[in-house]
């Protein structure tokens, strides 16, 4: 089977000049605009008020007792135990000691977490609204052409993803279109906001994917009725069958430094 | 180990203090004294990174310690220039240089007045909450300091710093319950922080020398075990040894005295053939750290002169008295 010719294009240089280059320069510069852009639109985010800090901290003080109480020799331990139990199940430490049965209350009315779901939509919407705008700008003005070729063999299945809008069924996937460029740019631009904005940048999207994908669940995740989160502690709390790490540490330590 | 202007300012010797202080000027002069937000201006200037502030902290902290306000006055408004003056950490830094220059007792009052002004407007300022607890304590109020400390600690009880400073506190009152009680809550935070093992030992220790509280017998026992579970964390750890050699010499001493106090629930003492053996082992150690040192070993040298030295006379008391 004889070997393919390899396919030549004659292009217009110009065709690099007038699309490679104003697609690089005007994504990098959204880049931009969007990190300023969410830099402005960020609201400090809202002080909580000592009742709920005191709130959060004991559930993480019951949690950081359940955790180490090793260190603790069994009288410590169960003092603070049947301290932290009694605490914990009276309500003594909740926000809102009297709305303790209620139901909580829906997210959406609740002003502070309507606000976090705002910050969201607004990220969202710097990430959306620029998006869709260059793509239908590249579309509108630049589709059609193959533009380069890309130095490496790929195979056939890139041809739709490389030369969309480019209607050529034998054309080698090597070649690429504008509208290919422009999803190049975007996975391929971080490295140049980072260098711009510095490494904590609002400009790539990917970034703000990755961090979407993994928020962080707080200890105190909204809709959540505390006060049985404080219950399943306090019986976490009770069921602790008490060790010490400092019982026999003697023998233990002797052993060690004879060796 | 980390450079000097960025270890934390409490850990430094004086000497070291003031080695960092000496610092600053050429340090202030090195670095811009604003940094500019735009992508443009920071290609040219030296880049911004979170250890330049902590090192302006340091310098600004060595400064007030070596007396030379006007270097810790540029720290301070570089800060200020960076995080603005309303800045939780940087009101308290302010405050901070406020107390140091105040000359009487009527000064210090106007700088605990502001505090408590900041704290009535925003109650959960945490740098200037502990900012006030420090100033009360400064100003001799120990028992306010301390009330104010537990307030403090009742909203944020996860605060490991905030522990062993009220464990400090309760302490020079000669509350050695409770400052057995906030040490150990200080372990429950950092469960392996061998110097917390070993200063819960020291102060059980101390507990059972004063003698008027509680059983001596238990705390000896339990503080037998703190230092040897900080020994275990830390191998060549000097006041884990030192305390521990301190310890096994008493109950040994005790013991030929008196035979084993009643049984109690809590810790029970070894065997007093492991006690011995642990006091030998002590000893030893703690005669090849000071041995090491004094050679000028230069992996011995990390130890702090004066705990080497309070070891060496221990060590050669506890000869002589071997040899009597």
């Amino acid at each position: 089977m004889a070997q393919l010719p390899a396919q030549t294009l004659h292009r217009d240089p110009q065709l690099f000049y007038w699309i490679l280059i104003p697609i690089t320069v005007v994504m990098v510069l959204t880049g931009v605009l969007r990190h300023y852009a969410s830099v402005l639109m960020t609201t400090t985010p809202k002080k909580a008020d000592i009742k709920a800090i005191r709130e959060q901290r004991a559930l993480a003080h019951g949690a950081s007792l359940r955790t180490n109480y090793h260190v603790l020799s069994r009288k410590a331990f169960e003092t603070r135990r049947d301290f932290l139990i009694e605490g914990f199940e009276s309500g003594a430490y909740l926000k809102a000691p009297n709305q303790k049965g209620q139901p909580p209350a829906n997210p959406m009315s609740d002003p502070n977490a309507m606000e976090g779901m705002m910050g969201m939509m607004k990220n969202n919407m710097a990430m959306m609204i620029p998006n869709t705008l260059i793509m239908s700008w590249i579309n509108a003005f630049f589709s059609g052409y193959a533009i380069m070729k890309l130095p490496f063999p790929i195979t056939i299945k890139f041809k739709s993803m490389l030369q969309a809008g480019v209607m050529t069924k034998d054309m080698d996937p090597r070649w690429m279109s504008s509208i290919s460029w422009y999803f190049l740019c975007i996975f391929g631009l971080q490295f140049v906001y980072v260098f711009l904005l510095g490494s904590d940048n609002a400009a790539s999207q990917i970034a703000q994917q990755m961090q979407q994908q993994q928020m962080p669940v707080g200890p105190m995740a909204p809709g959540q009725d505390p006060h049985k989160m404080f219950k399943a502690e306090a019986e976490n709390l009770a069921v602790i069958e008490h060790y010490s790490v400092l019982d026999g540490i003697e023998e233990r330590l002797l052993e060690r430094i004879k060796v | 180990m980390p450079s000097l202007l960025l270890r934390p300012h409490a850990t430094l010797s004086h000497a070291e203090a003031l080695q960092v202080a000496q610092q600053a000027p050429e340090f202030l002069r090195k670095n811009p004294a604003s940094y500019s937000a735009s992508p443009f201006f920071s290609l040219f200037s030296p880049p911004e990174s979170s250890n330049t502030w902590t090192i302006y902290e340091n310098l600004l902290l060595a400064c007030l310690r070596t007396g030379d306000n006007t270097t810790a006055h540029q720290c301070l408004e570089r800060l200020v220039v960076r995080f603005g003056a309303s800045d939780e950490r940087v009101t308290a830094l302010q405050g901070l240089v406020k107390e140091a220059e105040a000359t009487n007792d009527s000064e210090l009052e106007k700088v605990l007045k502001e505090y408590e002004e900041i704290l009535a407007k925003d109650n959960t300022n945490v740098p200037i909450s502990k900012r006030r607890i420090a100033l009360l304590r400064a100003m001799g109020k120990t028992s306010e300091s301390i009330e104010a400390l537990v307030q403090f600690l009742d909203f944020s009880s996860t605060d490991a710093e905030a522990w062993m400073e009220l464990a400090d506190l309760y302490l020079s009152q000669g509350l050695y319950a409770q400052a057995i009680y906030a040490q150990e809550e200080a372990l429950i935070i950092a469960p392996n922080a061998w110097n917390l093992h070993a200063r819960l030992g020291e102060v059980l220790l101390m507990a059972a020398e004063s003698g008027n509280e509680g059983n001596p017998q238990n705390y000896l026992a339990q503080s037998l075990k703190r230092f040897c579970r900080s020994i275990e964390l830390s191998d060549d750890y000097l006041r884990g040894y030192y305390g521990l050699k301190r310890v096994t010499d008493k109950l040994l001493d005790a013991n030929s005295k008196e035979k084993k106090s009643a049984e109690s629930d809590e810790f029970t003492l070894p065997e007093t053939s492991t006690i011995e053996k642990l006091n030998q082992a002590a000893t030893k150690k703690l005669g090849d750290i000071v041995r090491k040192y004094d050679a000028k070993d230069p992996l011995w040298q990390g130890y702090d002169a004066g705990e080497v030295a309070a070891a060496r006379t221990y060590l050669s008391e506890s000869s002589q008295k071997v040899v009597r």
